[in-house]
């Protein structure tokens, strides 16, 4: 095991990768900085310091600096995937996935199945998404129930270096297109990662506290908090299985349902606004399948139908907390039935 | 004089009298309504896919559009199979989960007709940063129209393909019409895409598209240029298109006697004839056996397709994946 | 543990005070999660009150043997906070539910008070129409009198929905917590959370599994099915999953206890001349195919008893189709002999017989069990003396015939024996009544006493 953070995960994952097969490249705009200036490559390495030290050891060949032309590099990567190569493209803000969205999903993810099967597209986009630094509305969104909703693509969101690891060398191994959503406050995370080679198959949910109460569904960022949220209610005797999604597709039904079959109680926090949300999703997942099971409606803690404001006590409020969490939590434990 | 022997004519000529057979059988059967969906006719256009096509091999690769049995034909794509795909069959080239307007090949090479204007050309792009890194010397043609080359995605890949020096081939068959609307109003650089290009950097062709041999000789150049490093290049092509946007588009924006007038003159299968009349080297009667033949294959691709079996029910959830 | 106010619990809707009967522990003492602290009586039950978590008794405030009000406070539990604290905890305090305890009560003796007296019209109040509200919440808190002037709303906009009104009307939630689990250890088997949890819980290795989940997982059905199959060494237990059949009857049997409010009404009958009429006819017919004759022919004429009981609906049956129980081996089987009353006994003998062979060799259809108005079990062949069947739903009733034995009567004053059966009659009392029942009984008692008439 060695501590690092979740960018130098990344970071690690990709240069070995890059190393192990030749036809891993990485794209993506200022992936490695300075081209075409006087200051000359590498001048930042990736702005959130993911893809520092690639050019030094892969090259301009497999390491590209693109113009800011998101259909461009999405789509190249796509392409270069068509014809064997394994892409590793990056949107710098998740927000972008607007500009490039026809070759992410009607090119993308449609491939495979128009082609009849007779084709792979192993492209590995990773976005870099979230609220809570300030970025306003264009440069914060979640993006993902959106990208979870396109049949033929994969999603998948870390939530810790060692699921960093896991989940980006899955994707970049595997030979469906993934998005990789990478929080922008989280880069600095740090936790243990397993040496040598690491990989975590999607689908495959992690229960990071467990009890016997409530069950709290959720990813990314918002694991952190609900499991601040699930220690507080610890202490009051109330026991919360929180579930670290990983991955929203495929999605790891069988941990939901099996949790809630035994809470009863159903939480789940999503950092996005409420309608057509993965909240929504998971929320109606658990009553059709689990019905009979629940002590209490699904309770979904997520922002409100708004953009992301900007000043930060207006952020703050628009973001769930574990104090928003854990009121659920005890909302769904007082519920009269 | 041409550069070319005998049997690359008759094979150029083959190509083309393929895919002229092929549309024309195909505006035909889609009157019976057998056909769903959606069909872009390329009848008219033949000189501008094979004029291209014939210096491709299968290791090279074109992304295509929606009016894509041409380069599909032209690339190399097993007919019989094209017309099941197009007729929705099991054994269709996509099994029947594409259709016209996503009709593939990509081993091959060929990555797909698209049903989104202007969405080949970034995919072009990506396949040609593929073959730079592969290194020998393959090559990535992004075929558009003169609709699509006003999308910003093909401003975005010319750029890209330039900043990277990437072996893209950027042809633009302007046919003059993007759906229902002229060429004149839609392109501020009215008729003359060429200069686009340029403009982005990169060196840029003109030639005829309805003349193979036209098309074919400035292609020479084209890849000469980009086989050996010279980055990435453009070529507009002046084409016609015989038939309307879509089938059953009723070419109202058509002037009068206009139909009559480009396939009496700007035919060119006609216009191959008279030139290999000219060079001598191949006789019209060698020309005519070809055409039966071609008739014979899409009479059998035809009757075929109309026999064959659709895919089963179970085919909708297979195939999203490799492995979920 | 922060300061937690231990209050008289409301254990069922009408419970409105309880008395605390005695303290299992001292004030000042610590308890641990699980251990019992007090006894709490109501008229009903004496409950044991266990501890949730662990903490300690800081303050006890109800004496044994003081009866309080629902909400009132019993005690303190907490830590280690200075005395001064708890009293301003104790000051603090108000019950919650008390207001709700006390509306209950009123709503009881009002109603109590409504059975006998003329009841009165009274003014329905006028609803507040600036009251934003769903349709169906504003006739359910109508109905109930439910006081919405002060509800939060759950809809948008503070919208008050149904499910505010009908929470209003619900006891506070008292949910047994099953609290924080230790976490299970990391593994490298590939196994869902919950199937990590229940392998460690049954002390089953993951490595020996192979997982039949999504992608090759094991699952918690993969575990489940090694712990059923692991036997304890001091001898082994067969695990038998429930068959769809026995299922059904299972869940079936269990809605009708816990649904239906069952009566029961016992008579024994003589049996001497029914024994020897048959014993005439030369036993073709048998004493369960008299019986259903017997049974036709009393539906016939108490047609109270012959009923059906949908929701708040009594549907009276126009024929008497009685169910006949059959034992099979693979569980009890309810054919249904159609418009029983319109066969001669014969026709009763052949068609219970056809349904009862069909019934065993699993050739019955679909329509042979749907419907029925009335069952009539037997267990007199295998000696059973006296039982209470349990009604099928949707019947309204059930008749439950033991064996004939000799037993002594009152015969005019002398004493004599003969056989006896001792009939058990179910009945659900929503809908049929006793004085039905009894009717019933007693016609049929008296078709098996003389049994000229079947």
């Amino acid at each position: 095991m060695v501590v690092m953070s979740i960018r130098e995960a990344i970071n690690r994952t990709i240069a070995e990768e890059m190393e192990r097969d030749a036809d891993v490249i990485a794209l993506g705009e200022d992936i490695v900085g300075g081209m075409g200036t006087a200051g000359g490559p590498e001048a930042i390495g990736g702005i959130w310091g993911a893809t520092g030290g690639l050019y030094a050891r892969f090259g301009p060949g497999r390491v590209i600096d693109t113009p800011i032309s998101e259909s461009a590099i999405v789509g190249a990567a796509a392409g270069a995937a068509l014809a064997g190569k394994r892409p590793i493209a990056e949107l710098m803000f998740a927000d972008f996935v607007g500009v490039s969205l026809d070759q992410l999903w009607n090119q993308m993810a449609k491939f495979r199945y128009m082609f009849g099967g007779k084709t792979r597209c192993p492209a590995v986009i990773r976005l870099i998404y979230g609220a809570g630094m300030n970025a306003a509305a264009q440069h914060s969104q979640s993006v993902y129930a959106m990208m979870t909703a396109i049949p033929g693509l994969k999603i998948a969101l870390p939530a810790t270096p060692a699921d960093a690891k896991g989940l980006l060398t899955e994707a970049i191994r595997g030979d469906d297109p993934v998005l990789f959503f990478e929080h922008k406050a989280m880069f600095g995370v740090k936790g243990e990662v397993p040496e040598g080679e690491h990989r975590v198959p999607f689908g495959h949910a992690r229960l990071t506290r467990e009890g016997g109460d409530v069950t709290i569904v959720t990813c990314g960022r918002m694991v952190g908090f609900s499991e601040k949220a699930a220690d507080k209610l610890a202490e009051d005797g109330i026991g919360c299985d929180v579930i670290d999604l990983r991955t929203t597709s495929p999605l790891d039904e069988e941990a939901i349902l099996d949790s809630v079959e035994l809470t009863g109680r159903l939480v789940v926090v999503d950092e996005s606004p409420p309608r057509c949300s993965l909240a929504a999703d998971i929320a109606a997942l658990v009553a059709a399948k689990a019905f009979t099971a629940l002590k209490a409606p699904p309770q979904m803690v997520t922002a409100p139908h708004t953009p992301i404001p900007f000043a930060r006590e207006l952020e703050r409020a628009w973001l769930p907390s574990p104090a928003k969490i854990e009121a659920a939590a005890r909302a769904a434990l007082a519920f009269r039935s | 004089m041409s550069q070319l022997g005998r049997d690359d004519m008759l094979r150029a000529y083959r190509q083309m009298a393929t895919i002229r057979a092929f549309e024309e059988r195909l505006h035909d059967e889609i009157k019976t309504g057998e056909i769903a969906g959606f069909t872009h006719l390329y009848a008219g256009q033949e000189a501008a896919a094979v004029g291209v096509c014939e210096h491709l091999a299968d290791d090279d690769y074109i992304v295509s559009t929606h009016r894509g049995h041409g380069h599909c034909i032209a690339k190399g794509c097993d007919v019989k199979a094209m017309m099941k795909e197009i007729y929705g069959r099991a054994d269709g080239l996509c099994k029947g989960k594409g259709g016209s307007m996503h009709i593939a090949d990509v081993s091959i090479g060929m990555l797909g007709a698209n049903g989104i204007v202007g969405a080949g050309a970034p995919l072009a792009v990506g396949a040609a940063i593929s073959a730079k890194l592969d290194g020998k010397g393959k090559v990535s043609v992004a075929f558009s129209g003169d609709g699509a080359c006003n999308q910003g995605t093909t401003f975005e890949a010319m750029n890209l393909a330039v900043v990277l020096q990437v072996p893209a081939i950027f042809v633009f068959e302007n046919n003059h019409y993007s759906e229902h609307t002229g060429v004149e109003y839609s392109v501020g650089t009215a008729n003359d895409i060429a200069s686009r290009a340029e403009a982005f950097g990169m060196k840029a062709w003109r030639a005829n598209g309805c003349d193979f041999f036209s098309t074919f000789e400035a292609m020479r150049e084209v890849l000469e240029h980009v086989r050996s490093g010279g980055g990435p290049a453009a070529i507009e092509l002046d084409t016609e298109r015989f038939y309307g946007h879509f089938e059953g588009d009723p070419q109202r924006y058509r002037g009068p006697g206009e139909l009559d007038r480009i396939r009496e003159q700007r035919d060119c299968l006609k216009a191959f004839r008279e030139r290999v009349g000219e060079y001598g080297n191949v006789t019209s009667d060698e020309l005519d056996a070809v055409d039966s033949e071609v008739a014979q294959l899409i009479e059998e691709a035809v009757s075929e397709a109309k026999s064959a079996p659709p895919p089963p029910p179970e085919q909708v959830l297979e195939d999203v994946y490799v492995s979920y | 543990m922060p300061l937690k106010a231990f209050t008289m619990p409301k254990w069922g809707i009408e419970m409105s005070e309880g008395t605390l009967a005695e303290w299992m522990t001292e004030e000042g003492a610590p308890f641990a999660r699980g251990q019992v602290i007090a006894l709490i009586e109501t008229d009903k039950i004496t409950n044991e009150v266990e501890a949730e978590a662990d903490g300690k008794l800081v303050r006890i405030l109800a004496r044994a043997g003081e009866t309080l009000p629902v909400g009132a406070l019993l005690a303190v539990f907490g830590g280690d906070q200075p005395a001064a604290e708890v009293d301003a905890f104790v000051a603090a305090f108000r019950p919650a539910d008390a207001r709700m305890a006390a509306s209950d009560t009123e709503d009881m003796i009002a109603d109590a008070a409504a059975e006998t007296a003329i009841p009165s019209e009274p003014e329905p109040e006028a609803f507040d129409d600036r009251i934003s509200i769903s349709p169906a919440a504003r006739a359910r808190a109508t109905e109930a009198r439910v006081d919405v002037a002060a509800m939060a709303g759950s809809g948008r906009g503070g919208r008050i929905m149904l499910q505010d009104v009908e929470q209003a009307l619900r006891p506070a939630a008292e949910p047994r917590l099953n609290g924080p689990f230790a976490p299970v250890p990391e593994t490298t088997a590939f196994a869902s959370p919950v199937a990590r949890r229940l392998a460690l819980r049954h002390g089953i290795d993951l490595a020996s599994l192979s997982g039949t989940g999504p992608r090759g997982r094991i699952c918690k059905e993969d575990v489940l099915a090694a712990a059923g199959s692991v036997a304890p060494s001091d001898g082994a237990v067969e695990v038998v999953a429930m068959t769809p059949m026995r299922k059904a009857i299972a869940r079936r049997l269990t809605e009708a206890k816990q649904q239906i409010p069952h009566f029961y009404l016992r008579r024994h009958v003589r049996a001497d001349r029914l024994l020897a009429a048959r014993e005439k006819a030369g036993k073709l017919a048998s004493i369960n195919d008299y019986l259903l004759r017997a049974v036709a022919i009393a539906l016939r004429e108490v047609p109270a008893v012959n009923i059906q009981v949908h929701g708040a609906a009594i549907h009276r049956m126009p024929s008497a189709d009685i169910a006949i129980a059959v034992a099979t081996d693979k569980g009890l089987l309810t054919p249904v002999l159609r418009a029983a009353e319109t066969l001669s006994l014969q026709e009763i003998a052949a068609a219970s017989a056809e349904l009862a062979a069909r019934a065993r060799s699993s050739k019955l259809k679909q329509e042979d069990i749907q419907g029925g108005s009335f069952s009539v079990s037997n267990l007199g062949p295998f000696g059973v003396e006296q039982f209470d069947a349990i009604i099928n739903p949707p019947q309204g009733a059930i008749l439950a015939v033991g064996a004939a034995r000799p037993e002594p009567i009152d015969d005019h004053g002398a004493v004599r024996i003969v056989p006896v059966l001792h009939l058990s009659l179910s009945c659900d009392h929503r809908a049929i009544d006793g004085a039905d029942g009894a009717r019933f009984l007693a016609a049929l008692a008296k078709l098996i006493e003389e049994p000229e008439r079947l």
